[in-house]
Parts: structure tokens; C-alpha cells; sequence
């Protein structure tokens, strides 16, 4: 058996501190060596009459002309700097002397470096062991739009950008409590990534914050480049393929997720709100939900529950009554199977595995295509080569129609990593269908429903409500969504520190 | 470490071969199958004879198969083919007079044991032979499909009613008397009354008005036509329903005979619009003597055969409860006297004036 290698590369803990060494323009340079875009410029005070200070800062990343017009002018400007002691200076930059907002004295190389990276210029003081950073950066982010994966018919269409503050913001304008308490961790060795955790104080279950910080502190990664960098440490996804936090990219339903009592989390540089705890309900509700009569809803959510089922188990259902369990089938229909299977050379479980597969492939190329020529490639795929399959015996129709219904009834999933889920374990369920029939199935549902029984996110049982943990009562309705009147509590099982949420 | 044992050891079940333990069940792909929908059974020099008509929508094929059980015979039909044939989807089991004569015990014990025959299997009892009969339907299209409209029409025509394994076994073992619906030996397979049961064998036949009035105790009359005169007044009378209530009459505290009152419903279905009080009135009474008339044979029958296929006794049970020991005690009807009342109602007249 192979030897897991990690266990003999020693650890490699973070150096305290980072950059060793004062803070110069010496060191600077060093560290940033061979980088092309560290500059260096000489500042004379008074006009070029006084002192000379150095001014330090990455290109590309600063505005120029904020450096310009909040640094350079007012150092050139303002003679009264002219001849005191950098000390002097410096506080009085501080104070104010400098245009810019945002003005902050460090005395660290980490710090100075970490501004530089940020979009801070640092001013150098010679003989002076401390440096002024000043926030010049760029904001050059893509605008505020509408979600691009979630579509929305009646709701705010501000949809999640790149920008963390950008969303931090937008959040603020539909959270206008000033409960709304906006922490913030850096990830990542290389990436020095900011994670904002977002909660309503007095609201939300502080445990449930200390917890998801406490879970961000432990990471200890090079960089979040992907939203798994951050999902994955949080929750035990190793365990399982569904999802335990959930994420969106539409406001209105992270906001609506807050004042549920649940916590929100951003990651500088992914467009996507999280929020956590996440249960398997959760993932079965869109956010039209809210938006439609209270009828419409519940029925809509009935036909997804169902969808669910079809999704997972019809192929499996199949396998086991065409091979199994003939009598379940009603004779008609049976008839029907019997005559579409004529000449057909392969077994129904082969049919269905191979069916199955071929429909990951084709999805799987759709999503990797440009969308044009991914429509193009679903088209031949499911129609041309499905038909020419069935006309060539190789498949029989009834098969077809049972992968395309259990493939469409998938996607009404709102969420695409439940379905995911699902689609993992439909292919469990029908190899246990082919080995044991309905026994497998029952078998395959009782496994599921235990590993989902054993799911926890944040401390909440997953199966909630349909299962909860000890002490907690499920008065929560999952198929039916009350008139928002009625609604008068927020869920127990996210323990709020205010259950009741209207009059 | 043990986890992937454990993986490894669930992975390793299919080899163990313990499919054929009994543990699991045996796959057999559908269209290696061939569905036999009727199976008809005869008596023979050997034993029993079994006809099997099965086939698909276009085509129906019919085999043959004889030994000295029905289990026997039915495995002596399996050798005969390369497809399996699979008795899940008999829906319809028709037993030759000469067997039922005999006793049906057998059959419906078959029914009941195995594994892919269904105890909701429609009986039929066919005046002749059964494997003939099917033979027959199979020359101008499927025994199945013949008795499948058959079964559709009983409630239409008032001519039959379809009873399951299921109710002529409870029947057998409530009050040891059922009864069957009888078919032409014919390819037609057209409704002939009843085949009344006493024990398990073959003990009279219900047909004409007898079998009428057992439809009428039983309440199967969807839309039974009957025309009657009453003075100078024909009309065409549509029986839309029925139902029977069974009391017992004691004397002192022995059961004397039992009551069946039957209410039934009718609407004009021909004629003038809805005639005055008196011709009415004289239409209801002419009704409710044509069908105590039906009532009267069927329960002659029971009399005479002292079998109660009616079910008489129990449903008394059931009006008197706390008698029921006395009512349930005894299964037969000798010395019982049994009257029939029909109370018709009369309840519109489909003519456009009402």
C-alpha cells in the first residue's frame, strides 16, 4: 500500500516575523528585487528645498494620480515641514499635513511589505525606524450586476462582484441595522486573501461565529484561488459530496439568510456570498420561493422533493424492476420494455450504466465549451446520437427516456452541488440495483440516509427538520411555505438569540 | 485502515455467490422473458393440463403442458421454449368444468404458493374445456384481451361479475361455498352465469335470472336495462344500483331464515317523460317483482345446494353481531327459510321534460 508522503515532508510553520530587518530602503528593494514593478522615488520636501524622503510603491496597483494629488503636492507644497525633525514630520503627516484618508505609521517590515502588496505607497523617514503607509490603491473592479448562475425573476438584481468591500457594501444597503457586525481575516501565506464573516449581533448565535472564525484561523494555506480553499477547511467535506454551506451570488437571499441567523462569509476575489449553516432543506428552496404565493411555493417545492427522488433513484428503480422485480411493472408496459429491447444486445444495468455516463460526458462538454458550441454539442449529443443509438438497437428507447427524466428532474435542483450529490450516488444506487435489485436499492437509500443522518454543518444536524438532534424541536414546515404572516419564528435549530422575528 | 477493509469486504459480496443462497433475488433480464397473461388448467389421463396463452402486443402464442400437479406442468412448459416464461402477469385463471367438478382446491393452492402467481388473478370457470377455449380466442385475437372487456362490461351488463383467487379462497374458508364466473367453452368466451362452489368442487350453475339476482345481491349493476309493463305503460327501466341488507329471523333463539331486502335504484331510460304518480307507482311495483323474481332463484339455489356462495350468513353476522356465533356457526342453509324483497326507487327520467 502507498505510504502517504506528507508524512515524511517535515512541517514548514510560518516565520514570525516574515521579513526580518528594519525598515529601509535597502531591505525593501532586496525583498522586492527583480520585481519590475517596485519603484522607488526620491521626494525632496518644500519643492525640492528641504529634506528628502523616499517614497515607495508597487505600480499597477496604486492610482497614480492619488499619489499625485494626496502625497507628492502636499509634501511639494507645504514648507512649513521644511526643516523639522523626521519624528516631527512624520506626526504632523499624520495628523494631517497629508491629503490622503487613509494614514497609518508602521513600524514593522511585515506590515510595510503587506501594505506595498495592498495598494499602500510607504513614506521613508531617513534614521527613522518606523514608516508612514498611505492607501493609494487602484479600485478597478467589474461593476454591480445582475447574478449570472442564479436567475432571478422578481427580486434585487445586485448581484456579488469580486470586490469584498464592494459586497460588504451592497449588503449594507439592504442590512441597514447597525447590528451588522463585518470581521475580517486574512487566508493564505501567498495570497493574503481577506474573509469577511458577517453576521446581525444579537441575532445570530455567537458560537456559531467563533466557531466559523476560529475554523478560518486554523487554515494555513498558500493562497484561496478557488471557492474550496475555503469550503472545504470549514466543513468535513471529506466526508461527503453534498454541500454544508451554501452560497449564492444574489443579495437579496444572503441578506434574507442573515436575518435568519445564519452567517455570511466573503472571499476577496470570488463572487459569492456563503453562508453557513447549511441543511439539506436549504438546498431544495429558490429564492423565488419568497417571491410567489405561498401556494405556488409549496408546490413548487413538493415537485422539487419529488424531482429529488426521481433524480436519485428512478435509473436504479429501473435496473431492479426490469431485471428483478417484473410483476412491479405493470403488463402493459412490460409489453412495451419487452418489445423496445428486442434485438438490443446489451443488459438493462450496462444500458443504463453506459446511458448515465454518457450524459455526464455530454454535460460535462457542454460546460467546458463556449456556450454556443456547448448548446451545439448537447444538441448532437442527446438528440442525434441518442436517436441514432435507438434506431441502431444499441440502446433501447426506454432506457433513454428514463436517464433523460431522471437527467432533467437533476436539474431542478436550485443548488448544482446537490445535484451533484445526487448524481454521485445515482450511479451507487443503480451498480447496487444490478447486483441486488430492489434489496440494493433499500440497501443503497438506508446507507444514504444514515450518511446524511450523520451529516452535521455547524453543529446542525443536516436532515433538519425532518431529523434533529437532541433537545431541539422540528416545528418548522419543509414542504409547505406558510403566508409570510404566519411565519413568525426563525429556526430553532440555528438556536438565533431572538427566535421571534415579527409581531 | 479498517475502513478500507470493510469497503473492500462489501465489495467483495457479489463474489460470494450468495445470490443463489436464496439470499438475493435471481435477476432475469425482461426481455429474455416471455409474459403469460392466461393460464387455463383442465384435468387429464396424467393429471392436470395446463394452457398458457401469452405473446406480445401483435402476436399470442399459446404452449401446452401436461403432468401429474400444475407445478409439474408448468415446469414441463418451461422446457419447451428458449424464453422464460414468467407467470407474474397472469391475470386471468380459467378452470375447466371437468376439473372444477373435481375440486379447485388445487388450483387455488398454486395460486396461493407460488412465488410469481398472484392472488389477484381473476378466476373464470369455462363450461368445457379451458385449454380449448383459449386455443380458440388465440385463432381471432388473445383469451386475455376477450376477458379483460368481459371483466370491463360486468357492471354494463349485469350478465358477471370477476372474482379474484383471493375472494373465492376467503370465500372457501369463511362459509365453504363461493361461487365463479362461468364462460362458453367457446372461442367467444362470452358470460354464463355462475359456477356455484360447494367445499372446493363444482356443485350447480347460477345462470339466466339466478345469476342476475346474484349481481343484484352483490350490488354489481352499473347500468342493467330491464323493461317492464305496467298497464298500458312500457318502459325501458335503467338499474344504476343496488344494495342488500341481510337480516336474520329468529325463532325464540333459533335462526328461523334470513331476510334479503334489496334497495335498488332506477331512472327511466326510454319512453315518455316522467309518467304521473300512479303509473309510476305501478312501474315500481313491476320492477320490484321482476327482481325479487332474480333474487328468489339465486337464493333457491343456495337453498336447494345448502351452500351459502352468498355470503348470507355473514353478512347477517354483521346486522347481528351479537349473534354471531349462532349465524357464523354453521355453514350451510338447510332449514332456513329465505325471502327476498326488492324496494325500488324510481328517481328521474332522462327525457329532455324531465
Amino acid at each position: 500500500m502507498a505510504k502517504d508522503p506528507s508524512r515524511h515532508i517535515p512541517p514548514h510553520p510560518r516565520r514570525e516575523p516574515q521579513y526580518p530587518g528594519a525598515i529601509t530602503a535597502e531591505r525593501l528593494g532586496e525583498i522586492f528585487r527583480d520585481c519590475v514593478d517596485y519603484t522607488t522615488r526620491p521626494v525632496a520636501l518644500g519643492g525640492g528645498t528641504g529634506e528628502e524622503l523616499t517614497l515607495c510603491y508597487l505600480g499597477g496597483v496604486v492610482r497614480m494620480e492619488r499619489v499625485s494629488d494626496y502625497l507628492l503636492r502636499p509634501l511639494a507644497r507645504d514648507g512649513s515641514l521644511v526643516g523639522l525633525a523626521p519624528a516631527q514630520q512624520m506626526a504632523r503627516m499624520e495628523r494631517g499635513a497629508l491629503y490622503n484618508l487613509d494614514v497609518a505609521r508602521r513600524d514593522s517590515l511585515d506590515q510595510v511589505v503587506n501594505d506595498l502588496v495592498a495598494g499602500w505607497c510607504v513614506l521613508l523617514f531617513p534614521g527613522e525606524c518606523t514608516a508612514l503607509s498611505c492607501f493609494v490603491g487602484t479600485e478597478e473592479k467589474r461593476s454591480v450586476s445582475a447574478p449570472d448562475n442564479e436567475t432571478v425573476l422578481k427580486g434585487a438584481r445586485d448581484g456579488f462582484v469580486e470586490s469584498v468591500r464592494t459586497n460588504t457594501s451592497i449588503v449594507r444597503r439592504h442590512l441597514k441595522t447597525a447590528d451588522l457586525r463585518i470581521r475580517e481575516q486574512v487566508v493564505g501565506r501567498q495570497s493574503e486573501t481577506q474573509v469577511d464573516i458577517l453576521y446581525i449581533e444579537g441575532l445570530t448565535n455567537p458560537h456559531l461565529v467563533e466557531q466559523l472564525a476560529a475554523q478560518l484561523r486554523d487554515i494555513d494555506i498558500d493562497g484561496v484561488f478557488s471557492t474550496g480553499a475555503i469550503e472545504e477547511y470549514i466543513v468535513p467535506a471529506a466526508h461527503t459530496p453534498f454541500p454544508l454551506v451554501q452560497y449564492t451570488q444574489r443579495s437579496d437571499k444572503f441578506c434574507a439568510g442573515l436575518a435568519q441567523g445564519r452567517v455570511g462569509l466573503f472571499i476577496d476575489g470570488i463572487p459569492l456570498g456563503y453562508l453557513a449553516p447549511a441543511v439539506l432543506g436549504n438546498f431544495l428552496q429558490a429564492p423565488q420561493d419568497k417571491a410567489s404565493s405561498w401556494m405556488l411555493a409549496t408546490v413548487l417545492t413538493v415537485l422539487r422533493y419529488f424531482c429529488m427522488l426521481t433524480t436519485l433513484i428512478l435509473p436504479a428503480l429501473y435496473v431492479a424492476m426490469v431485471t428483478f422485480h417484473q410483476e412491479m411493472i405493470p403488463t402493459r408496459l412490460a409489453l412495451s420494455i419487452i418489445a423496445a429491447k428486442e434485438n438490443v444486445p446489451f443488459r438493462s444495468g450496462f444500458e443504463v450504466i453506459v446511458l448515465l455516463l454518457a450524459f455526464e460526458i455530454l454535460q460535462e462538454a457542454g460546460l467546458r465549451l463556449p456556450q454556443s458550441i456547448g448548446q451545439t454539442v448537447s444538441i448532437i449529443g442527446g438528440l442525434v446520437v441518442g436517436s441514432a443509438a435507438v434506431e441502431a438497437k444499441i440502446v433501447s428507447p426506454a432506457v433513454l427516456i428514463v436517464v433523460a427524466i431522471a437527467g432533467i428532474a437533476g436539474y431542478t435542483m436550485p443548488s448544482q452541488e446537490f445535484s451533484g450529490a445526487l448524481r454521485i450516488w445515482r450511479f451507487l444506487l443503480v451498480l447496487l440495483s444490478i447486483w441486488a435489485g430492489l434489496f440494493g436499492v433499500i440497501l443503497g437509500a438506508a446507507v444514504l440516509i444514515i450518511h446524511l443522518a450523520g451529516l452535521e454543518s455547524f453543529g446542525v444536524p443536516y436532515l433538519t427538520p425532518f431529523a434533529v438532534g437532541t433537545g431541539l424541536h422540528a416545528r418548522e414546515h419543509v414542504f409547505l411555505r406558510r403566508p409570510m404572516p404566519q411565519i413568525k419564528f426563525r429556526p430553532s435549530a440555528l438556536k438565533p438569540r431572538n427566535r421571534r422575528k415579527q409581531r | 485502515m479498517k475502513k478500507c477493509l470493510l469497503c473492500l469486504l462489501v465489495l467483495c459480496l457479489p463474489l460470494t455467490g450468495c445470490r443463489y443462497a436464496g439470499v438475493l433475488p435471481y435477476g432475469r433480464e425482461i426481455e429474455d422473458m416471455e409474459l403469460i397473461r392466461t393460464l387455463g388448467v383442465d384435468e387429464a389421463p396424467a393429471g392436470v393440463v395446463i394452457t398458457a396463452s401469452g405473446g406480445d402486443q401483435e402476436e399470442t402464442r399459446v404452449v401446452e403442458g401436461e403432468a401429474d400437479t400444475i407445478s409439474a406442468a408448468v415446469l414441463a412448459l418451461q422446457g419447451g421454449g428458449d424464453s422464460y416464461l414468467y407467470f407474474g402477469h397472469v391475470t386471468q385463471l380459467l378452470v375447466g368444468e371437468g376439473l372444477a367438478a373435481q375440486g379447485v382446491g388445487p388450483t387455488l393452492d398454486y395460486a396461493l404458493r407460488d412465488v410469481e402467481m398472484r392472488l389477484e388473478t381473476t378466476l373464470y370457470l369455462v363450461r368445457g374445456r379451458a385449454g380449448a377455449a383459449i386455443q380458440e380466442a388465440a385463432e381471432e385475437g388473445s383469451a386475455t384481451e376477450r376477458l379483460e372487456a368481459l371483466a370491463a362490461d360486468a357492471g354494463l351488463t349485469a350478465a358477471s361479475m370477476p372474482r379474484t383467487a383471493k375472494d373465492v379462497l376467503a370465500d372457501l374458508d369463511r362459509q365453504g361455498a363461493s361461487f365463479l364466473p362461468a364462460v362458453t367453452g367457446d372461442g367467444g368466451l362470452s358470460a354464463a352465469g355462475y359456477g356455484i362452489l360447494k367445499g372446493d368442487a363444482l356443485a350447480g350453475w347460477a345462470q339466466g335470472d339466478a345469476a342476475l339476482g346474484v349481481n343484484l345481491i352483490f350490488g354489481k349493476v352499473d347500468a342493467d336495462v330491464i323493461t317492464v309493463t305496467a298497464g298500458d305503460t312500457t318502459a325501458a327501466l335503467r338499474v344504476v344500483g343496488a344494495k342488500t341488507d341481510v337480516r336474520p329471523r329468529w325463532d325464540g333463539g333459533r335462526l328461523s331464515g334470513l331476510d334479503v331486502t334489496c334497495r335498488v335504484e332506477a331512472n327511466i331510460a326510454e319512453g315518455a317523460p316522467m309518467p304521473h304518480e300512479a303509473t309510476l307507482a305501478a312501474l315500481t311495483r313491476a320492477l320490484e317483482k321482476l327482481e325479487e323474481g332474480r333474487m328468489e332463484q339465486a337464493l333457491a339455489l343456495a337453498a336447494s345446494l345448502d351452500a351459502d356462495y352468498l355470503a348470507l350468513r355473514p353478512a347477517a353476522a354483521l346486522a347481528a353481531p351479537w349473534r354471531k356465533s349462532v349465524l357464523l356457526g354453521e355453514q350451510g342453509l338447510a332449514g332456513l327459510e329465505l325471502t327476498a324483497r326488492a324496494e325500488v326507487t324510481i328517481q328521474r327520467s332522462y327525457h329532455a321534460d324531465g
